[in-house]
């Protein structure tokens, strides 16, 4: 039980490392950004909502994993998240678009779309796990609280 | 657990954001070869004030080569000065 627990402690927290330091990156390094989210093959009218959409929502994903009551909404945002970024890297490598533009900020901008496509892929694994281990800690604790109480 | 669970979060906040300050870029990208959108592919711009401006707006003036990838760098919209240094908006 301690081992599961450690391991989505675990889980979360690279889950949180991911979201903030792409959140905080792209902050520090807004301008940029403004510029990337405008090189991507997505209307230029889309940029003023995507530049503050995105990394509003990571900080939000990564608060809500923070805390025990939210973990689980957290895990299913993050996993929706990575889902979407995955599909995008892979419509860009299958040419989906005119054109291939740049990744995103940080150092997760030194990867090409396939090894971003493959880093995508281990966090939606790394969702899909945390949710199984989340769902299954809710549900034995519904159980015990249930069997706690019938003997009450 | 709960002193492990505050260690592994903490840890994870610290890295992230102190790993977000120590990859940020430090150079200004007015300093690099500014280049501008043609229509049809990006031309080299030339010097800011002398050759080209940037009209108020929100659109890319002018951009920068970073790892091969064209990146905005001034905002605004592009205007090739003539020689009385009026813009002629492209």
């Amino acid at each position: 039980m301690i081992k599961r627990q450690v391991f989505l402690e675990t889980i979360s927290a690279l889950l949180i490392m991911l979201f903030l330091y792409a959140s905080v990156s792209k902050f520090l390094d807004f301008k940029t950004f403004i510029g990337e989210m405008n090189n991507q093959p997505l209307p230029n009218s889309w940029t003023p909502f995507l530049v503050w959409a995105i990394p509003l929502s990571e900080i939000a994903i990564a608060t809500a994993l923070i805390f025990e009551r939210t973990r689980l909404a957290g895990l299913y945002t993050s996993l929706v998240f990575m889902i979407i970024f995955t599909l995008y890297a892979g419509a860009i490598l299958l040419h989906f678009f005119a054109y291939v533009p740049c990744s995103c900020g940080g150092v997760i901008s030194k990867l090409n779309w396939r090894q971003h496509l493959v880093f995508n892929l281990f966090f939606v694994a790394l969702s899909v796990i945390g949710i199984i281990l989340k769902r299954g800690n809710s549900f034995k604790t519904i159980i015990t609280t249930k069997n706690k109480n019938s003997f009450v | 657990m709960k002193k492990i669970k505050l260690l592994i979060m903490t840890l994870a906040i610290l890295l992230s954001i102190g790993g977000a300050f120590a990859t940020r870029p430090h150079y200004d990208c007015t300093f690099s070869t500014q280049y501008f959108w043609n229509g049809s592919g990006y031309s080299p711009a030339g010097q800011f004030g002398v050759n080209f401006g940037c009209l108020s707006s929100a659109n890319s003036c002018s951009y920068v080569l970073v790892n091969g990838v064209y990146t905005q760098c001034r905002v605004g919209t592009y205007a090739s000065l003539n020689a009385d240094g009026l813009p002629s908006k492209k």
